[in-house]
């Protein structure tokens, strides 16, 4: 059997994925209930499985129906971008808002086209100022704005 | 011995050194954050740095708890602790990451407010005698609302269940108001609630308000008689916050807040405002007060969440 | 008639100039934070609360909220710039004014936006002036049974919002349903799917999420271009509607009002409901379905102005019940009741000047907000021509900070980058995200007015049919009828597909 609409192929699998997540998780850890006086499980229970049938019904859709193939993943905007902001959050404390930011704006703009060190830090320090400008100064925030070694 | 002596009396040379974070546990705009914003600009007129409030909500409060309990005991991180991170929370969930005795200076008890019994207009009970009659007739009938549960709505409800031996539903709710809505449509027939909220409604006739759940009366509605001159003996419920911080706080940094802070809610315009909000001035006056006041609700709530079998997990 | 004699007193206490600058400096504030993501409404409210302590009620109360209904303004500029919904109910504005960002007609788009709002803020003010009690008195009618059928409502309605498969559509609804359980169950207090993580107790944020699919997952979609063509064609047709333009959109904006006015009474995500009931509805008459998702300017019109009109009327249980009916309304009463004044049934007659005061004000701001925002868009506009390199790190950059400013917490920002990461995914596969939000924000609401219901029935089903129920039941028959109507097309598409493959 080929598989004719990749798409819907790997949709199908998530679906089931999280479907069976779901209820799985809900019934071992969560009282059911009954259908008058439900429990935590129940919903959970329910819909997950809703949704494993529908995954596996396009899982087996895309065996028979044509569709286009899955677009090409790229993996460094994608990786860059979501460490740079993970990395802006955990560093915001120990970094202040001086690091967090330089942070994702050097490391997002590495997910980007072209890199040029001196645009990239005229960037840095205009989103730095605005970001203290606006945020700190302005609406009071309660934002670190140095690193934690150098004092609040 | 001189140098032990000026250490343990003495405030730390250059405290505050730098701005003072007071972190509410809960999100912006609910009482225990308004208070916390009232005050903090008398903190930083009376300590010369700022009091920036800091908002930490999430998991009933104990996830601003928590970092304080965690953070450096230098007195620049404060929490305004309240009866459900201190004394509610400890009992609901089994593996709370902080000790709120332990791992706490309690500085200075800010509010207290009572709640107040609320009955929908329709129900055919006037005081609180003929809503225990009436409860007596028809076990399982009567629903009462509450916030959430683990709130002090809810475990009202549980310990008026206890002493009267009556059987209630609890209807929880996400927060108050949509509790409210429904107790003003006659969805639910009778609700524990916040003094200072439910008063409008109370005072336009829309609710009928039963008793109040603290032993004295109110004097923001002193016509309300207490539950406990209602038959329910010694049944005394507060809804508290106040300032607390690190374990490890020194002595006088803990000494110095504590003045400033009651000084700050004895002020006219503070006075008038913890009025409004249908709070007496509290009744622990010194930091061991306050934290033999926590062990005590401590305690209370332990036994009474055990007893209604509330549990998050 | 009285209904004059007060819009007079109302006026005369709405054009005092010191209540006109507390007025500009509202709506100018919310319409910066609105455009900002996620930072919202109800953070800045709080932390201006103090500064009301000082103001006269009015005065107060005015301002707060210019600053909420201006957020509605500038929520719907993120939206259509760079597809990031500025508020929760800015998320459906990105569906189609994103796209028509894409293609040059940002100018259009923001302009139908902010005039539908203007028309929908006027027409809901008169509403309030005319109707608040007894509307007032509807939304109390809604109990968890009528709730739940609207919400069943809803979600048979999100559907409508797929453009493509309707499989894959409900299947995201339905994951946006689980993914909505996240957090404290409030029948029963059990923390569910946090795995011993304190910060997802109270569930997900809506925000977050929206962020996260909606604004990361296209910027890093965008960055795939590997020709850097720029994003936006910077030949930008007009800055202002057409004729054609406000032909197609004027009948959608009065739908928009009508829905939004309606839904913006109910306590709890009534106004949110409103743009997305806007949207389907106007998919739903459209001769052209198919132009949804795709920059059709009725998918604008109608969704700004229902949420703009659902923003005013939800005022109206605050103003008649002291009942909030979101966040922004709990922090109005807490502004009130540190004043003295405590909001409820009595505040319309003890305090008319208040109530009136207020309620003309909101027609001083709306006129506000078009005056500032329209000239503005020229403003946007050229933004959007900014090279892609500078302009996706600062979005970056205020989303982050919008989202962390939430709660002061990391784990925020990490929520976003996985939702990023998994919007990327979805666009991938072909698995559209509004009908997955919308299932996230109705699915917790659905569950517990189900629970409650029937905890209050005792466990009788039948409340929601019930005679004595009317709304729940035309709600349900509603939902029945319109996913016959969504369905059918799909059968016979599926059939006609079966029988090519025969034939």
């Amino acid at each position: 059997m080929k598989v004719k609409s990749p798409k819907d192929f790997w949709a199908g699998l998530m679906f089931m994925g999280f479907g069976l997540f779901f209820t799985v998780w809900a019934v071992i850890y969560y009282q059911m209930g009954t259908a008058v006086r439900m429990g935590p499980a129940y919903f959970p229970t329910v819909l997950g499985g809703m949704l494993a049938v529908l995954g596996l019904i396009v899982f087996f859709g895309s065996f028979a129906v044509e569709g286009p193939p899955v677009p090409e993943f790229s993996y460094r905007p994608l990786i860059l971008i979501s460490l740079g902001c993970v990395l802006y959050g955990y560093l915001m404390k120990p970094l202040g808002l001086v690091g967090a930011t330089a942070a994702l704006v050097y490391v997002s703009a590495l997910g980007g086209h072209e890199f040029k060190w001196k645009e990239v830090t005229v960037l840095y320090l205009i989103l730095v100022f605005f970001s203290w400008a606006v945020f700190v100064k302005g609406l009071t925030l309660p934002f670190p704005v140095w690193p934690e070694f150098m004092g609040y | 011995m001189l140098a032990l002596c000026a250490s343990t009396l003495a405030l730390p040379q250059d405290w505050p050194s730098r701005p003072v974070h007071l972190v509410v546990p809960y999100a912006p705009g609910g009482p225990v954050d308004l208070s916390a914003r009232l005050i903090a600009p008398k903190l930083q007129q009376a300590l010369g740095q700022p009091v920036v409030v800091e908002n930490k909500p999430g998991a009933g409060g104990n996830i601003g708890a928590d970092f304080v309990a965690k953070s450096s005991p230098d007195g620049h991180t404060l929490v305004m602790g309240a009866i459900a991170t201190h004394a509610i929370n400890p009992a609901l969930y089994p593996k709370l990451a902080y000790d709120p005795v332990r791992d706490f200076r309690h500085i200075a008890l800010l509010v207290q407010v009572p709640n107040v019994l609320v009955v929908n207009n329709e129900l055919p009970a006037r005081s609180v005698a003929e809503l225990v009659a009436l409860a007596k007739r028809q076990p399982g009938k009567l629903d009462f609302a509450s916030g959430s549960t683990g709130s002090t709505g809810h475990l009202a409800g549980e310990l008026f269940k206890q002493i009267t031996g009556t059987e209630l539903v609890h209807v929880p709710y996400k927060g108050s108001a949509p509790a409210v809505a429904d107790l003003l449509a006659g969805r639910v027939h009778l609700m524990f609630d916040n003094l200072a909220s439910a008063a409008p409604n109370i005072q336009a006739g829309k609710l009928r308000a039963l008793a109040v759940t603290t032993v004295r009366r109110s004097s923001f509605l002193p016509e309300l008689p207490t539950l406990d001159e209602s038959g329910l003996k010694g049944f005394e419920m507060t809804t508290w916050w106040g300032l607390m911080a690190p374990a490890k706080t020194p002595q006088p940094v803990v000494d110095r807040i504590s003045q400033e802070a009651l000084r700050a809610i004895e002020s006219p315009d503070l006075r008038e405002r913890w009025r409004a909000m249908g709070s007496e001035l509290p009744g622990a006056r010194t930091p061991a007060e306050f934290t033999a006041f926590v062990e005590r609700e401590r305690k209370l709530y332990a036994e009474l969440v055990k007893r209604s079998g509330a549990t998050v997990d | 008639m009285e209904i004059f004699h007060n819009l007079y007193i109302g006026f005369v206490v709405a054009v005092h100039p010191v209540n006109v600058m507390y007025c500009f400096i509202g709506v100018i504030l919310g319409t910066l934070i609105g455009v900002l993501p996620g930072i919202g409404p109800v953070a800045t409210i709080a932390m201006l609360l103090p500064i009301t302590f000082n103001l006269n009620p009015v005065a107060a109360l005015i301002m707060l909220a210019g600053i909420y209904y201006g957020a509605q303004y500038g929520g719907s500029t993120t939206a259509i710039l760079v597809n990031i919904p500025g508020e929760s109910s800015s998320v459906v504005t990105c569906l189609d004014g994103y796209q028509m960002a894409r293609q040059g007609r940002a100018g259009p788009a923001l302009a139908i936006a902010a005039l539908g709002s203007f028309f929908a803020g006027c027409v809901a003010t008169l509403i309030i002036a005319v109707a608040a009690p007894p509307l007032a008195e509807v939304a109390l009618k809604f109990g968890p049974a009528e709730y739940f059928s609207l919400m069943v409502f809803g979600l048979v309605a999100a559907t409508v919002l797929a453009h493509g498969s309707l499989i894959k559509a409900i299947a995201m609804v339905l994951l946006g349903l689980l993914l909505g359980l996240v957090g404290t169950d409030v029948n029963s207090g059990v923390l569910r799917f946090t795995f011993g993580v304190p910060e997802l107790s109270d569930g997900i944020g809506f925000v977050i999420v929206a962020m996260g699919m909606f604004g990361t997952a296209e910027i890093i979609a965008n960055l795939e271009l590997k020709d850097q063509r720029e994003i936006f064609t910077s030949k930008v047709t007009h800055l202002y509607p057409t004729k054609q333009d406000l032909k197609d959109s004027w009948a959608a904006v009065l739908r928009g009002t009508a829905l939004g006015s309606m839904l913006g009474i109910l306590p709890g995500g009534g106004a949110l409901l409103a743009s997305f009931g806007a949207y389907t509805l106007e998919k739903k008459v459209s001769k052209h379905p198919e132009r949804f998702g795709k920059g059709a300017i009725e998918g604008v019109a109608g969704p700004e102005s229902a949420n703009n009109a659902g923003a005013q009327t939800s005022f109206i249980p605050m103003l008649t019940l002291g009942i909030p009916s979101n966040a922004v309304m709990a922090l109005m009463i807490g502004a009130l009741m540190i004043q003295g004044i405590a909001p409820g049934p009595q505040v319309m007659n003890e305090k008319p000047e208040l109530f009136w005061g207020l309620i003309a004000s909101m027609w001083v701001g709306n006129l506000m907000l078009v005056v500032l925002n329209l000239p503005l868009i020229g403003m946007w506009v050229k933004l959007l021509t900014v090279p892609y390199r500078y302009l996706y790190p600062s979005i970056l950059v205020f989303m982050a900070i919008g989202v962390f400013s939430l709660s002061n917490n990391a784990f925020d920002v990490l929520i976003m980058a996985v939702f990023g990461v998994l919007g990327y995914i979805c666009v991938k596969l072909e698995c559209e995200p509004a009908p997955m939000i919308l299932g996230f924000i109705l699915g917790p609401l659905m569950e517990e007015n189900l629970r409650r219901a029937m905890l209050l029935s005792r466990g009788d089903p039948f409340v929601f049919v019930s005679p004595n129920k009317p709304i729940s039941l035309a709600f349900l028959v509603a939902s029945t009828i319109l996913l016959v109507i969504v369905a059918m097309p799909a059968i016979r598409k599926k059939r006609e597909e079966v029988f090519v493959e025969e034939g």
